[in-house]
C-alpha cells in the first residue's frame, strides 16, 4: 500500500527584474492505494498531476508531506536507501515511441532489468529469458514475434504493451500510468486499458492512472478511485463511477460537458455546463482556486477558499471542495431516450 | 443561407496515391471516391496507417516523394482538377484556395520570428498588396477566436499555449480567405475543455465563412461533436461515409462497428465496450486480394477472401460491405436520468 499526505510541491521560475515567481504545482495533496486498487487524478495540463506521479515514482521530492511505501515514511531516508523501496513503484509514460531505446531489441530491453533481478532474488540465468517471454504474454503479446524486434518495428499499441512487461520485471507494487493511452490509437486503447486492469486483478498491481479524459477512467476496472485535481488542489474525490455520474463540483462538471457527445448514438446530458477556457494562467491565488471561470461563483468564491471534505447532502464516500455544490446531469444520455 | 452558395463543393474521384518501398510501390490511398458537399463539414476518422493523412495532402497537391498521386482526380468548384496544377499556380492554390491546419499545429510555428513577422511572410509569398489589411483580418480572426489579436502578433510559439497555437494555425489558414480547409488532428494533444473550445470555434468559422472543410482525425469523438458528414477509412479505402449521426448511430460497415464499440465512453455498458481485435494495416500487410478488413472482421465470408467490395450507395450511405447493414450495435444503451 502507498499513502500520500499533505503533499505540498512550488516550482520556482526565473523572473524579471521581480525576481523568481512561485507556481504551487501541488497544495496538499492526499491519496491511497491499496494493493491491486487503483486511483485515478483527472486535470487539464498545469494541474500539477504529472508532478504528483513523479513523486510517487521518487522521480522528484516533495517540500512537504509524506509518501509511506509498505509502512515505512520516505521522509526518514536517505536518498539511497529510498531507492529499493521507489523501484517498487515503475512509471509508464505517454509515448511509447520514446520510452523503448531504438537500438535495442525487445530482448535486450527487457534483459537488462531482468538479468538486475536475478542477481537481486538469486535466481539462475536461464530464469531471465523465461521470465522475457512469459511477461510479454502477460501483456498479450507474441514473445516469438516480439523478441527479437526494434522498437520501430512494432505499432504503437505493442510498444505500449512492452514498456508494461519492462515496467513489470522490476515485480512492482504499483505502476504509474501517466497519459498511457493518450498517443495510442482510439481503437486500440481499451486493449491497454483492459491490461491495466488484469494486471490488478491477477498480480495485485496497484494502479495510479493520470489523465486529461474522464471517460478512460471508467474502464481502469472495479472499485477505483477518481480525484479531481485543479491547479494542485484536490477538488472532488470519491468512487469513479459516483463522480462521473453524480458530480457535484462546478469543475468536475465542466470536464465532463467538454467531453464530445456521439451524436447518433448519445445525446447531451441536460445540465451542461459550457465550459470556460483559462487563457490567462496567472489567476490570483485568493479564494477558490476556480472562481474566475465558475459560472456559480459569488462574492465568497473570491474571498475564501473552500477545503476538500464530507458533505451531509451527499454519500460519505464523496468529498468536494466547493460552496455551491449541486448535482447536475452532464454526461450523454442515450440517443432517443 | 445565401452565403453557403459562395462555399466550393469538392469531389475526390478514384484518387491513388502510392508510396515508394523497397518491396515495389505500395498504394496507401486506393480509388477513393468522396463528395464534400459546399459548405459542409466532413470528418474523416481512421486508425494511423489508414491513409487519411495522405487523403488529406492530396487535397493541396502536397505528396511528398516517395509518395504520389498516381491516378485520380480532386475537383475543386473555381479551382478545377487540383493534381493537374503545376509549379507557380500550385503555390498560389495553397493557403490562397485551399487552407490547410497542420497536425500538431503546435509545432509548426517558427520558434524564432514572432507570429506578426511570419504573417507578413506569409502575405509576401501570395504577393498581397495591402498587408495592413492583412495584419487587421489576422487581428479580427484572432479576436474572433477569443484572443488578444495585437498581442499574440508580437508573441513567439513558445509564448503561447497548445490551444493558442492551434488557434494561430487555423487563422494562418484562413487569412488568405481560402474557402476550402483541411484540418488533420487539430485536437490531438489538447486538454478536453481547450477541445471543445477549438471545436466550438471550427464550427462558428466554418459557418460564419462559408467554407467547405475536411477535418481528419482519429479520435471519433472529436468529429462527432462538428462534423455534418462522416467518413471512414481503412487500408487507404472509405468503407463507409454519410451523415454523422447516421453513421455513428445506425453503423453499416463492420469496422465502423467496432471503431464505435472501441470509443472510450462516459455512458454505456462498460462489458460491451473492447477494443478492435488485431492491429492497423499498414502498407506491407494490406492482403493483394479480397477486402483489406476481412482479418479483423467479425462477420468475414468466403467471399470476402477473393472480391473487393465495391463501394455502394444507398440513401445517402456509401458501405463497402459485402454484408453490409443495420446489426445491432453490441454498445448497449444505459439511462441514468
Amino acid at each position: 500500500m502507498i499513502t500520500g499526505t499533505a503533499i505540498t510541491k512550488t516550482f520556482r521560475q526565473r523572473g524579471g527584474v521581480l525576481g523568481h515567481r512561485e507556481v504551487p504545482a501541488l497544495r496538499g495533496v492526499d491519496f491511497a492505494i491499496e494493493r491491486g486498487g487503483a486511483v485515478c487524478f483527472i486535470g487539464e495540463s498545469g494541474c500539477g498531476k504529472t508532478t504528483l506521479g513523479r513523486i510517487i515514482a521518487g522521480l522528484e521530492t516533495c517540500d512537504s508531506g509524506e509518501i509511506v511505501i509498505d509502512g515505512t515514511p520516505m521522509s526518514g531516508l536517505s536518498p539511497r536507501r529510498r531507492r529499493p523501496y521507489f523501484r517498487r513503484v515503475q512509471m509508464i509514460h505517454q509515448d511509447p515511441y520514446s520510452a523503448l531505446n531504438p537500438t535495442r531489441t525487445i530482448h535486450q530491453t527487457l534483459r537488462a532489468p531482468l538479468a538486475l533481478r536475478a542477481r537481486q532474488t538469486g535466481r539462475p540465468k536461464p530464469w531471465i529469458d523465461a521470465r522475457a517471454e512469459e511477461l510479454l504474454a502477460l501483456v498479450g503479446i507474441d514473445p516469438g514475434y516480439v523478441l527479437p524486434r526494434y522498437p520501430h518495428q512494432l505499432s504503437g499499441g505493442m510498444r505500449q504493451r512492452v514498456v508494461i512487461a519492462r515496467a513489470l520485471t522490476m515485480d512492482p507494487e504499483a505502476l504509474v500510468a501517466d497519459e498511457a493511452v493518450s498517443m495510442i490509437d482510439v481503437s486500440l486503447r481499451l486493449g491497454i486499458l483492459a491490461l491495466l486492469r488484469r494486471l490488478r486483478e491477477q498480480l495485485g498491481v496497484g494502479v495510479l492512472f493520470i489523465t486529461h479524459d474522464i471517460a478512460t477512467a471508467r474502464y481502469i476496472g472495479d472499485e477505483s478511485e477518481l480525484y479531481v485535481l485543479y491547479r494542485g488542489q484536490v477538488v472532488e474525490h470519491g468512487p469513479t463511477e459516483t463522480v462521473i455520474n453524480e458530480p457535484v463540483h462546478p469543475y468536475t462538471q465542466s470536464l465532463l460537458s467538454a467531453t464530445p457527445v456521439l451524436h447518433g448514438l448519445e445525446r447531451p446530458g441536460p445540465d451542461r455546463i459550457v465550459p470556460t477556457e483559462a487563457l490567462d494562467e496567472r489567476h490570483g491565488d485568493a479564494g477558490c482556486l476556480f472562481a474566475r471561470r465558475c459560472p456559480l461563483a459569488t462574492e465568497r468564491c473570491e474571498r475564501d477558499r473552500p477545503v476538500l471534505g464530507h458533505d451531509p447532502a451527499y454519500p460519505t464516500t464523496q468529498r468536494h471542495a466547493c460552496f455551491h455544490p449541486r448535482r447536475r446531469q452532464v454526461i450523454p444520455l442515450a440517443a432517443g431516450a | 443561407m445565401e452565403r453557403h452558395l459562395t462555399a466550393p463543393g469538392v469531389r475526390i474521384r478514384g484518387l491513388t496515391v502510392v508510396y515508394n518501398t523497397p518491396s515495389g510501390e505500395l498504394p496507401a490511398v486506393s480509388g477513393v471516391d468522396l463528395t464534400l458537399a459546399p459548405g459542409t463539414i466532413t470528418g474523416v476518422v481512421g486508425e494511423s496507417g489508414s491513409g487519411k493523412s495522405t487523403l488529406a495532402l492530396s487535397m493541396l497537391n502536397a505528396v511528398q516523394p516517395p509518395g504520389r498521386i498516381s491516378a485520380g482526380s480532386v475537383e475543386i468548384d473555381g479551382l478545377g482538377d487540383v493534381v493537374r496544377l503545376r509549379g507557380e499556380e500550385l503555390r498560389r492554390t495553397r493557403g490562397r484556395k485551399v487552407g490547410y491546419v497542420f497536425q500538431a499545429a503546435q509545432n509548426s510555428l517558427n520558434p524564432l520570428k514572432t507570429i506578426g513577422a511570419q504573417l507578413l511572410d506569409l502575405g509576401r509569398s501570395h504577393d498581397v498588396g495591402d498587408l495592413r489589411a492583412l495584419v487587421r483580418d489576422a487581428r479580427e480572426l484572432l479576436g474572433r477566436m477569443g484572443m488578444d489579436g495585437a498581442r499574440v502578433l508580437d508573441s513567439r510559439q513558445h509564448e503561447l499555449s497548445g490551444g493558442m497555437r492551434q488557434r494561430v494555425g487555423i487563422m494562418f489558414a484562413l487569412v488568405l480567405d481560402a474557402r476550402v480547409v483541411v484540418l488533420d488532428e487539430p485536437t490531438t494533444a489538447l486538454d478536453m475543455i481547450t477541445q471543445a473550445t477549438i471545436l466550438r470555434i471550427i464550427r462558428e468559422v466554418h459557418d460564419e465563412r462559408a467554407l467547405t472543410t475536411l477535418v481528419i482525425t482519429h479520435d471519433v469523438g472529436a468529429v462527432a461533436e462538428v462534423a455534418d458528414d462522416l467518413a471512414v477509412m481503412y487500408g487507404g479505402r472509405v468503407v463507409e461515409h454519410g451523415p454523422v449521426a447516421e453513421v455513428l448511430g445506425a453503423p453499416e460497415h463492420p469496422y465502423t462497428r467496432g471503431l464505435i464499440r472501441a470509443i472510450p465512453r462516459l455512458s454505456g455498458d462498460l462489458g460491451l465496450a473492447r477494443a478492435l481485435p488485431g492491429r492497423p494495416p499498414t502498407l506491407g500487410t494490406l492482403p493483394a486480394a479480397g477486402c483489406v478488413f476481412r482479418e479483423r472482421c467479425e462477420s468475414s465470408l468466403d467471399l470476402c477472401r477473393t472480391a473487393e467490395p465495391v463501394p455502394a450507395a444507398r440513401a445517402g450511405r456509401t458501405v463497402a460491405c459485402h454484408l453490409p447493414g443495420p446489426h445491432a450495435v453490441p454498445v448497449k444503451r444505459k439511462e441514468y436520468a
